[in-house]
């Protein structure tokens, strides 16, 4: 028999790894908000039954949360990137193929026995991490990545699934496809969608039936691969291990509006600094850099702006990439504009081993060393004791803007000063 | 880097004991916790040590478990006691609390190492 393909995800992931490592929460609700608690990105199931809506800015439904005794909680990345760490290594051995889509999603093929069925595995993956890790996981089961991912709705959307559905078993795949609308489809995306509704295509099942002719004519290879995955045809291969990243980025709202030039600068410029810390770890080099800031959308007369740079040599030099940043600042500057999110977006990413020495490179073999010398000393010295030990005076002193983060909890699982209490009482 | 005979020694050269390998059998299920009071002395478990726990484990009785009790993470002893479990404490100021009486326990993880300071260093 063909293999089949899983889309295995956590349930509310964000709060479900507050409740893992705080068990004053098991069985409240809680909701977790987006950086500089802007709005909600994550509910436990007892928040979801409450009505609590997702992606609400946290200023309009503060009060009803207080009301219904909801805990609030900052976004914990130190925590939910080490659970996802460990979930992903925890699915590994379960699986033939793993690729990791997202912090709390992978993809999973695996060989589907004789006798065609693979709810006991399901059943048996998914209580293990739940006794693992503390987080309930759905399993979707499908020929291809799209039906997986599809499979994977189904199994959250209705209890009854207890949280495993395959649809490879189902006699057919009709009624799971019809009641999926286009727009809900793994891959299709706003313009595709806006296409197929305009031909009277509503669901997945019309979708997967229409005539490849007019698909390919308005989306190519790639609708046609869509349309192949919906009949049950695999041809979206897993991808293994992390793929050289080709850009990165580094944005973060601020806790407070800012107004003033010098103090937007010292803001780009301490993402320059963090962006280009990523990049070193990376072994890789930026060709272009892209300067970006925006006010609240939440407040009339809306701004936002970008300007960008090619680099004359690709670099992670912090003081290369501070030196194409900072002109950029000005462009996109305006006065009277309050700024509420900037960031800061490194491009055209190659490898550290890709560079070729330039003709009219502005230092020479030796310099370069000694500059790669000092750049490493500097990212040494911020991990080992804490970053900003070692700072660049363009990012300002003691700024007020950093982000607000005022529910956090503890990084129950990688810092040895915020372990939870085991009481001996 | 310099060029020249291979060192004899190469072949033999060894990573360094890693505590990690020691302690932990499971990685992505040990977690760490800080150990406060002092129910569980007996048991060689002191206030302030740092408790080594592997949520992949059964309990079984006899083991020093991590259990949700009202609320917080206990720490406690798994056993049997006429046919029945039942949390004790390794300190006897502390009385045992049968797990068919309070509703609502369960088993978070089992304790498989602790570590402890002797006294003030460095």
């Amino acid at each position: 028999m063909a293999d089949a393909l899983a889309l295995i995800d956590a349930n509310n992931f964000y709060a479900s790894c507050e409740q893992a490592f705080d068990p004053a929460l098991i069985g409240r609700p809680v909701v977790v908000l987006s950086n500089n608690d802007g709005c909600v990105v994550s509910r436990s199931s007892e928040a979801r039954r409450l009505g609590i809506g997702m992606g609400k800015p946290y200023f309009q439904i503060a009060e009803q949360l207080a009301r219904h005794g909801v805990v609030v909680r900052s976004s914990n990345y130190a925590l939910y990137g080490d659970m996802s760490q460990r979930l992903m290594s925890s699915l590994e051995p379960f699986v033939a193929e793993l690729e990791v889509y997202s912090i709390d999603e992978a993809f999973a093929r695996l060989p589907r026995p004789q006798h065609g069925e693979l709810r006991s595995w399901a059943t048996e993956l998914r209580s293990r991490i739940r006794h693992n890790l503390g987080i309930p996981i759905a399993i979707g089961l499908a020929p291809s990545k799209v039906l997986a991912k599809l499979a994977n709705r189904v199994a959250k959307g209705d209890r009854r699934h207890a949280g495993v559905f395959d649809l490879g078993l189902e006699p057919s795949h009709d009624p799971w496809l019809e009641q999926t609308p286009v727009e809900e489809l793994w891959g299709v995306g706003r313009q595709l969608n806006r296409w197929c509704r305009l031909r009277g295509i509503a669901n997945a099942r019309q979708l997967r039936d229409m005539a490849s002719g007019e698909l390919r004519a308005k989306a190519g290879v790639v609708g046609l691969r869509l349309q192949l995955e919906l009949q049950g045809v695999s041809c979206l291969p897993l991808e293994e291990g992390p793929s050289a990243k080709r850009e990165t980025c580094v944005s973060r709202s601020f806790s407070r509006t800012i107004a003033d030039e010098l103090e937007l600068r010292q803001a780009v410029a301490s993402y320059v600094v963090r962006a280009a810390e990523k990049l070193r770890r990376q072994r890789q080099r930026s060709g272009r850099l892209t300067v970006f800031a925006r006010t609240s959308p939440f407040s009339p007369g809306f701004y936002s702006q970008a300007a960008s740079a090619a680099l004359p040599l690709a670099s992670n030099d912090t003081a290369v990439l501070l030196q194409a940043a900072l002109p950029l600042v000005a462009l996109i500057y305006k006065p009277q504009k309050r700024f509420a999110k900037a960031g800061v977006l490194l491009q055209e990413l190659q490898g550290e081993e890709q560079l070729q020495q330039h003709l009219l490179a502005p230092l020479s073999d030796e310099q370069q060393q000694r500059r790669e010398t000092l750049l490493h000393n500097i990212d040494q010295l911020n991990r080992r004791y804490g970053s900003g030990t070692v700072q660049w005076a363009a990012c300002g002193l003691q700024p007020s803007w950093t982000m607000r983060r005022g529910q956090l909890s503890r990084a129950a699982t990688t810092r040895l000063g915020d372990l939870p209490t085991a009481w001996a009482r | 880097m310099a060029a020249g005979f291979p060192s004899p020694a190469d072949d033999y050269i060894d990573v360094g004991i890693d505590l990690n390998e020691v302690l932990i059998r499971h990685p992505s299920s040990t977690f760490f916790l800080r150990v406060s009071g002092d129910s569980m002395v007996e048991a060689g478990i002191q206030d302030g040590d740092l408790l080594v726990v592997d949520r992949s484990l059964e309990a079984r009785p006899g083991q020093v478990v991590v259990a949700v009790l009202d609320g917080a993470f206990t720490l406690k002893r798994l056993a049997r006691h006429r046919g029945r479990l039942r949390l004790e404490a390794a300190n006897s100021a502390y009385p045992p609390l049968e797990l068919h009486q309070c509703g609502d326990v369960q088993i978070w993880g089992v304790a498989i190492h602790v570590i402890h300071p002797l006294g003030r260093h460095g």
